[in-house]
């Protein structure tokens, strides 16, 4: 009778652990086929509308963006007049603002990247930062919800112990047909919700289909916005490597 | 008759006399030192920062000290300028556009403070121009800036050079410029000599695209210990759903909690020194007793009372108290004033350590009649306690054993 109930007991045992362990390979294996799909994006080039909502005021920003892999990017803004020819490069770890007025550029220091991005609710920091969201994370499938009429996994994502992420916690959901990251909740180690990603308008752009547009809504300040509205993406063309360097920078007159 | 006893009492015997008003003597001119170097201290940190920098009060934007970006900046309102008129103390009042900015040299970029000002109404609230050590000062028309020694020093620029500037402007515009340098200030804190620029209001206006926008009017006080009263004041005149009025201690809270804690130390210092004093005092008047048994034995034998006796010794000790208190003070006089003007200077190891925590390394004392009186009553306080030990010995001396000895 004892001998019974022990093995019942480890069956039961084995069979949870098993189905935790089913679960959390599925969710690692979702999240990674969405950042293999993204990355999977040789080159892009990108012409791309930023609004920035405040509660009494709100601004447009027109720019065209190349990137290459998660490396190299350049970003030139074009509208509004006064801002034309502004660009920021991005070189791995390093970020340098190019000033058209004034002619100059300058590598922005570590104390920098935690400002605003251009007076957005991005920081210099997102522009840079790099982690894995397969690796740098564990994975747990939450459910299944449906966010702009997509059918989506939602997927929780608790940083490892080592991993240099600024998150204590992140929320995703990820589109079950495409892999497409439709909302992202972004909270800090004190599980205090921070950001909130909201992705819509999945439209296809030169034969692939995207997001094309993501508004950045931090919680804490209320009537704040920041709108990215991607209006041409082409992807994987051959874009020469002189494009993300200071001299290229200095040259392109947005 | 008591009193010219009294009197006589205290010249028959000059070195005893002496040596016990030179106890009070010590005592009061070192609890008077003490406690002028540790408000001259604190004076010297808040003016380095209130006087020299911030102001007494400011009248912003509401909103702006949590969050200060140009986007709460306000238009120059008349009805401000009025309630400021009306109040009295207020000696001066600037208007700024201050904002964060990357100061670059090209190869090296510092975090830095841009303060855009009035030339000439700044240098009357903070002695601005008194501050240059090198190059010329800004006239309404420069088109140039003002750097900080360590600042510049850690850009490796000087006069004539261009200085990068990158932030964020009003409305989320971008603010960059290039600025020749004009001149180079000095300040005592070491926080704000790694962090200023200054450059005309109108240029920083440029610069941030806030076109007749400020951030703050700054406000130096006549009579600083009017602070709260005028901060009440301006509070009641001016709308404070649209604008806030802060005085340095909201501005700087770090500031005057450091004050207030080490004040607090400080009590506890001079309360280990008023012991030690108080000691030294009982000594003396220990000592006189014990040589003049005998005499009180005679006298009070003779049929003088015990309470006249014990009046007599009384006046003896205020007397000698007050008269070594004023010599204290007196003596102390010069040492304070010396050491205001001339403030100790610590080595430079010393010097390295204090910078790094933001502090001027010097030590002025601080030159306040208050302090005088305040410890001068204390000394004298303790005098007065300690001379009731005679008075008691008076009261339950037997005469015989007395003259014994």
């Amino acid at each position: 009778m004892k001998t019974f109930k022990i093995i019942l007991q480890s069956i039961v045992l084995v069979f949870l652990l098993g189905s935790t362990n089913i679960w959390a390979q599925d969710a690692k294996e979702i999240i990674h086929e969405a950042e293999k799909r993204q990355r999977g994006v040789k080159s892009m080039e990108a012409d791309v509308t930023m609004t920035i909502v405040r509660p009494s005021w709100q601004r447009e920003m027109s720019m065209t963006l190349w990137s290459e892999g998660t490396e190299y990017s350049l970003i030139v803004v074009k509208t509004p007049a006064r801002d034309k020819g502004m660009a920021n490069l991005k070189r791995g770890k390093e970020v340098w603002t190019w000033m058209p007025r004034i002619e100059r550029s300058i590598k922005l220091p570590p104390s920098m990247m935690s400002q605003s991005w251009m007076g957005s609710d991005f920081t210099n920091d997102d522009l840079v930062r790099e982690f894995s969201l397969t690796n740098d994370y564990d994975h747990t499938l939450l459910g299944e919800e449906v966010v702009e009429g997509r059918a989506c996994w939602k997927i929780e994502l608790i940083p490892t112990e080592d991993a240099a992420v600024v998150w204590g916690k992140v929320l995703l959901w990820i589109d079950k047909a495409e892999y497409l990251t439709m909302k992202g909740e972004y909270y800090d180690e004190d599980d205090e919700l921070v950001n909130v990603m909201q992705g819509s308008e999945v439209k296809e752009m030169d034969g692939r289909l995207f997001v094309t547009k993501m508004t950045i809504s931090p919680v804490d300040k209320e009537g704040h916005q920041t709108i990215m509205q991607f209006t041409k993406v082409k992807f994987d063309l051959d874009i020469p490597d002189t494009y993300f360097t200071v001299q290229y920078m200095k040259r392109i007159r947005g | 008759m008591l009193f010219k006893l009294a009197w006589r009492n205290l010249w028959r015997n000059r070195r005893r006399t002496f040596i016990t008003m030179g106890s009070v003597l010590l005592a009061a001119s070192i609890a008077i030192f003490m406690r002028s170097i540790q408000e001259g201290t604190y004076e010297n940190m808040i003016r380095n920062m209130v006087q020299f920098h911030t102001g007494y009060i400011q009248v912003h934007q509401k909103g702006f000290w949590d969050e200060q970006t140009l986007d709460h900046s306000f238009e120059d309102n008349p009805l401000i300028h009025k309630a400021v008129a009306d109040e009295q103390h207020i000696s001066a009042m600037v208007p700024r556009v201050e904002t964060f900015a990357l100061a670059s040299s090209g190869p090296v970029s510092k975090f830095s403070m841009v303060v855009g000002m009035d030339p000439e109404e700044e240098s009357k609230l903070t002695g601005l121009e008194n501050k240059m050590v090198k190059g010329s000062y800004l006239t309404k028309d420069s088109r140039g800036i003002l750097v900080a020694e360590g600042l510049a020093k850690k850009l490796n620029l000087d006069v004539g050079d261009d200085l990068i500037l990158l932030g964020q402007g009003y409305h989320a515009a971008t603010a960059y410029g290039l600025y020749p340098i004009e001149g180079i200030v000095h300040y005592g804190s070491p926080d704000l000599n790694t962090r200023l620029i200054f450059m005309t209001i109108s240029e920083a206006q440029v610069y941030t695209r806030a076109d007749n926008r400020l951030t703050a009017f700054a406000l130096n006080l006549s009579n600083p210990q009017r602070m709260d009263q005028v901060v009440k004041n301006l509070q009641t005149k001016i709308d404070t759903s649209e604008y806030e009025v802060m005085d340095w201690v909201d501005m700087a809270p770090e500031l005057s909690q450091f004050v207030e804690s080490d004040r607090a130390g400080g009590i506890l210092v001079m309360g280990i020194l008023y012991m030690i004093i108080a000691f030294g005092m009982f000594g003396t008047v220990l000592m006189m007793v014990a040589e003049r048994q005998y005499e009180f034995g005679v006298l009070v034998a003779i049929g003088m009372k015990r309470s006249r006796l014990a009046f007599i010794m009384l006046i003896e000790t205020v007397t000698m108290s007050i008269l070594g208190v004023l010599a204290g003070a007196f003596i102390s006089l010069p040492f304070v004033i010396y050491f205001h003007y001339f403030p100790i200077q610590f080595g430079e190891e010393f010097a390295k350590a204090y910078e790094e925590f933001g502090i001027e390394a010097v030590i002025p004392t601080m030159i306040d009649p208050g302090i005088f009186v305040n410890q001068a009553f204390v000394i004298l306080i303790f005098a007065l306690i300690v001379s009731i030990y005679p008075m008691w010995k008076i009261w339950r001396m037997e005469p015989i054993q007395a003259m014994r000895g």
